[in-house]
């Protein structure tokens, strides 16, 4: 069940990973004329469009995180403290404390890309779309680390 | 009662409060239940370990966002002209600072 629940949250992960990178890019270098290439459809991507599902796939991740938690913690992190792999754990600690704050700025998130779209809050919008962004970022990869850790030689 | 009008103090006040309760709560175990995970227990406000660890995390959100809830409805009732005056970048500012902090705090963790 645990796996289950894992690969689940690994995969919404994914999904939330897709969706802020797309919004923070298309946000923070946006296309100004006609997307021809990968990159410049990637920049031309309507941000507004992605904001629900970013609400809706942080709440649902970290939730599936916050029910798998326990087994790290009683299961993972013992043994990293027992080998002395002070740098993975304190990274997931990081983790956990990045979530939490995310959580935190949801709402704000919510109100400044919702419609109409107040132009002197565009960089409240595009800073907080960053913030959640590297949330999110450093949450996949620290979790994908632990999850590998065994194949990482350390 | 949260008014469209009063919507921007109250996420305004909200992301601030959360992230500040969030690392006092954190720094001063303010959780307001612990979750005894080998024991699939929980207990009310901060309890010691038992069988196993003891985990506070989730009352530590609990804690910061009942305190910044209510500090942001209580915020959000101030009059128009001073809630106009709120700078929206507050929204980041503040939890961006925190999570600074937070890595300061566990520095020990990379440092060693």
């Amino acid at each position: 069940m645990i796996v289950a629940l894992l690969i689940l949250h690994g995969l919404l992960a994914v999904a939330l990973l897709g969706a802020i990178t797309h919004q923070a890019i298309s946000v923070w270098v946006p296309m100004r004329g006609a997307a021809g290439s990968f990159v410049g459809r990637m920049r031309a991507v309507p941000a507004k469009s992605y904001v629900n599902a970013i609400i809706v796939l942080y709440a649902l991740t970290a939730l599936l995180g916050g029910i798998i938690y326990p087994t790290y913690r009683l299961s993972v992190r013992i043994v990293l403290e027992q080998m002395q792999l002070y740098v993975p754990n304190g990274a997931f600690e990081l983790k956990e404390h990045f979530v939490a704050l995310g959580l935190g700025v949801l709402p704000a998130y919510w109100y400044f890309w919702r419609e109409p779209q107040a132009a002197e809050h565009a960089r409240t919008r595009a800073v907080l779309t960053a913030l959640l962004a590297f949330i999110v970022w450093w949450g996949f990869l620290v979790g994908h680390v632990l999850n590998n850790i065994r194949g990482f030689d350390l | 009662m949260i008014t469209a009008r009063s919507q921007p103090t109250f996420v305004v006040t909200f992301a601030v409060t959360y992230a500040i309760f969030y690392v006092v709560s954190v720094e001063y175990n303010l959780a307001l239940f612990t979750y005894h995970p080998a024991l699939e227990e929980f207990g009310f406000l901060v309890e010691k370990a038992k069988d196993g660890p003891a985990m506070y995390w989730y009352g530590w959100m609990a804690t910061s966002a009942i305190a910044a809830f209510v500090l942001a409805a209580l915020a959000s009732w101030v009059p128009d002209g001073w809630a106009k005056r709120v700078w929206p970048g507050w929204s980041w500012v503040a939890p961006l600072s925190v999570m600074f902090v937070f890595v300061y705090i566990l520095r020990r963790f990379f440092l060693r």
